[in-house]
């Protein structure tokens, strides 16, 4: 009898189940897909971020303390200490290698112009092609660490193509312009340990200082300060948790500061400065600081747009659920001639309160479901038109929105439900 | 009725505060992205430094509502125990605005007399907050380590600072001292003379080009450019962050539009009865469907004036929250509001009313 009674409402009430049911699916999708972006939203902003460049550097140890304290005035020496070429690779070993999007290494040096002139030539990584031995393969430079860069004439080094051996290099553009020199010229450069001709393959606009220097590639600038295998400095981009007050004590007063277990979650969490500290236990003799223009605002705003995401979906959350309850509480409170007759004909209250909720709950379940196909669509929609890539959809979602559903749906009926079990069936089924 | 009128309210706060918020989210947003510091620099175009005169004229060129902060720079050789070292002077309270990324461990620098020390000359010369540190310029413009130490008549200044903290940024600037402009002023004897100018300006790339060229015009011997790594990275980044609130807006808009129209929906079907009661007694189509309307539209019009209060409320609390400052109010938006829910509300009605109307009341009435 129970059942052939739901199942009588659900189908004979068709049009009415369905409009309950698709105003459910609809707060559903809602909160389907703010939740899935609020929860993605830290890591494709922080994705985003990174062009900003390089949120870590790391230079070799002596260097770090001395540099180039004592050569303000000299441009001809490079500096003293240096990290190996070969360590590179171990960057990507660390703890926290996963995090590690890019890193480019840099051979700076000075070099004499025909006109007598010195620049700083800086010899990096464009699109290194990395093979490490864990199997993984990744494309490092700065190309991509140089988002802002403005390659005016010419083009970016190729250093998978046809560039990687004929000493290509690309200008400044003021110091192109200062020289008259353009793409396709070559440039005669000459250090202390040998010279050059240079084949300038692009000019690129980077609104700073970069703007008077020559980049060129690792090896190039490697022989004309006779540094084989050596590098000056190290540029890395990763991915970051915001510092809370755990890492801010780690990084004033050192990890060893850290209580055993703060120490352990500390070294297991993607914090700037734990990152550092990762690289400086691979790279032997190395010292990782965070470039805190980068690093910090990075944070900063990571938390503001996650905060603010918080805050819609809540907006929205709560939407959903007074949308979904209202048109509950109004559906329940329409069938009081049906609750009339039922009481009429002797149906005892908890039968009633039971029927009446199996069909909302089967309703809200369908609904449910749907709704949360649809949320997933909508994420979709917003993470490939936003960001160019698909949200991630976490798990902890589906439990979420399934308890949101079944409490908003008991809290729009259950009031209704009471209010009508107080009626007298008479009164109801006369129509009062 | 209280029921359609709640869900009205709800769909009317959804929409003026996620409007609110997303007209105010740029702005705010922009400010937040100044934590990267400087986008605009001014530097001397000429071999000549720069004047506070010159600096001063091109500020006045930019909104002051949009300059975030300014600080100027003034860079000098100086010696600290025959070690050669740089001095720069500058504004700290300008300073602290354009680089809000640097970590400081100390304090600030209040008055005269007192220098911030970077991190790595502090680690190269033992410092740290509260030593005193002397600064020895050489006033022939040579530095000490070009010249013979022996020689003990040279013409140097010297004066006595008290270091307050020690900063570490990740950058260049670790390996500097910096000094008040006032120091520099007595300690070198020469005023009135810039290196350069940071300045952090809370506007858009197109903007911020079109200011650094009115100022290379308009003030001679100086030219403003752009710190292309901070400009085009925020242009990058906010636009994105724009079109997700944009985005998010749109949808929730419209699933909480649909969600208030199915719930009208519903209390207006309930009322078949009512219609079929009222067509038996002889009113006509039109004379329903209107007194509905009408009906619907009050509470639309309800419903909407009440949203957009407590949207403000809600926008206001977000950007409280989460920017630590207050949010303009858009009188605008409160017709918009009215009227689109109003809009819903009648949209709405209007379906199960008409359907309503168009069956025979008998049928209606007797509840089939």
């Amino acid at each position: 009898m129970f059942f052939r009674m739901i199942k009588g409402a659900l189908f004979r009430q068709k049009s009415k189940m369905i409009l309950i049911a698709v105003t459910i699916a609809l707060g559903a999708s809602l909160a389907t897909a703010m939740l899935n972006i609020m929860l993605d939203v830290g890591d494709k902003v922080n994705q985003e971020l990174k062009a900003y460049g390089a949120n870590i550097t790391v230079v070799p140890k002596e260097n770090s303390v001395l540099s180039e304290l004592y050569s303000l005035d000299e441009k001809e020496e490079t500096a003293a200490a240096h990290l190996k070429e070969d360590d590179l690779g171990k960057i990507k070993t660390i703890f926290w290698g996963f995090n590690i999007i890019d890193f480019t290494p840099f051979v700076n040096t000075y070099a004499k112009l025909p006109n007598g002139e010195s620049v700083k030539l800086t010899g990096t990584w464009f699109n290194h092609h990395l093979a490490l031995n864990t199997g993984e393969e990744l494309d490092a430079g700065i190309h991509s660490l140089r988002s802002w860069w403005d390659v005016k004439n010419g083009r970016w080094i190729d250093e998978q193509g046809d560039s990687a051996d004929d000493n290509s290099a690309m200008i400044g553009v003021a110091l192109a312009e200062k020289l008259g020199v353009s793409t396709g010229d070559k440039l005669e450069v000459k250090t202390s340990k040998g010279s050059k001709a240079l084949n300038i393959t692009g000019v690129y606009d980077a609104g700073g200082d970069e703007d008077e220097q020559i980049f060129t590639t690792l090896k190039t600038a490697q022989e004309l300060s006779d540094t084989t295998g050596l590098i000056d400095s190290i540029e890395v981009s990763a991915l970051t948790t915001p510092d809370n007050e755990l890492a801010r004590k780690a990084a004033t007063k050192g990890p060893g500061s850290l209580s055993p277990a703060d120490y352990e979650t500390w070294y297991c969490t993607a914090y700037v400065s734990s990152i550092c500290y990762q690289i400086q236990e691979a790279i032997p003799d190395s010292v990782a600081s965070p470039v805190r223009q980068v690093a910090e605002s990075e944070g900063t705003i990571l938390d503001k747009t996650q905060l603010l995401m918080i805050l819609i979906t809540i907006l929205s959350l709560f939407g959903s659920a007074l949308g979904i309850s209202n048109l509950v509480t109004a559906s329940v409170m329409e069938r009081s001639n049906e609750i009339g007759l039922l009481k009429a004909i002797g149906a005892r209250d908890y039968r009633i309160s039971g029927i009446v909720l199996t069909e909302i709950i089967i309703t809200a379940v369908v609904g449910g479901v749907a709704g949360y196909f649809m949320g997933y669509g909508f994420a979709q929609i917003i993470g490939q038109t936003v960001f160019g890539s698909a949200i991630e959809m976490k798990p902890m979602v589906i439990p979420v929105v399934a308890v949101l559903i079944i409490i908003v749906t008991l809290v729009g009926s259950i009031p209704a439900i009471r209010m009508l079990l107080r009626l007298r069936p008479a009164e109801v089924l006369h129509g009062r | 009725m209280l029921v359609a009128l709640l869900a009205i309210a709800v769909g009317a706060t959804i929409l003026s505060g996620l409007v609110t918020i997303y007209y105010d989210v740029p702005r705010q947003m922009g400010e937040q992205f100044r934590n990267y510091g400087a986008n605009m620099i001014f530097t001397p175009s000429g071999s000549d430094k720069l004047s506070t005169d010159a600096i001063n004229m091109a500020e006045s060129l930019i909104d002051s509502k949009e300059l975030v902060g300014s600080a100027p720079y003034r860079y000098e050789n100086i010696t600290v125990y025959e070690r050669p070292l740089m001095a720069a002077a500058t504004d700290f309270e300008g300073a602290e605005k354009t680089c809000p990324y640097w970590r400081i461990d100390g304090e600030w620098p209040s008055k005269n007399g007192e220098a911030l020390v970077g991190k790595e000359t502090a680690e190269t010369l033992d410092l740290r907050a509260g030593d005193t540190v002397t600064l020895v310029y050489d006033l022939e413009g040579q530095t000490a380590a070009a010249k013979p130490k022996e020689n003990t008549e040279r013409n140097q200044n010297s004066l006595e600072f008290r270091v307050t903290g020690v900063l570490d940024t990740g950058g260049n600037e670790e390996k500097y001292i910096f000094i008040s402009i006032a120091d520099m002023e007595s300690l070198t004897g020469k005023s009135d003379i810039f290196d350069m100018t940071e300045l952090s300006v809370s506007a858009s790339q197109e903007q911020l080009s079109d200011y650094a060229e009115k100022i290379s015009a308009e003030v001679d011997g100086l030219s403003a450019r752009l710190v292309k790594r901070v400009t085009q990275s925020e242009n990058t980044v906010l636009s994105k962050l724009q079109a997700l609130v944009l985005l998010v807006t749109v949808i929730v808009l419209l699933l909480t539009m649909i969600c208030v129209a199915t719930t009208m929906m519903a209390v207006v079907t309930e009322r078949r009865r009512e219609v079929g009661l009222r067509k038996a007694l002889g009113a006509s189509n039109k004379s329903i469907i209107f007194e509905f309307m009408g009906e619907g539209l009050l509470l639309g019009a309800i419903g909407g004036l009440l949203g957009s209060f407590f949207g403000f409320v809600f926008a206001q609390a977000v950007s409280v929250n989460v920017f630590n400052s207050s949010i303009q109010f858009h009188w605008v938006l409160i017709p918009i509001t009215i009227l689109v829910s109003v809009l819903v509300t009648g949209i709405s009605c209007v379906l199960p009313v008409r359907s309503a109307t168009d069956v025979d009341p008998a049928l209606v009435l007797k509840g089939e």
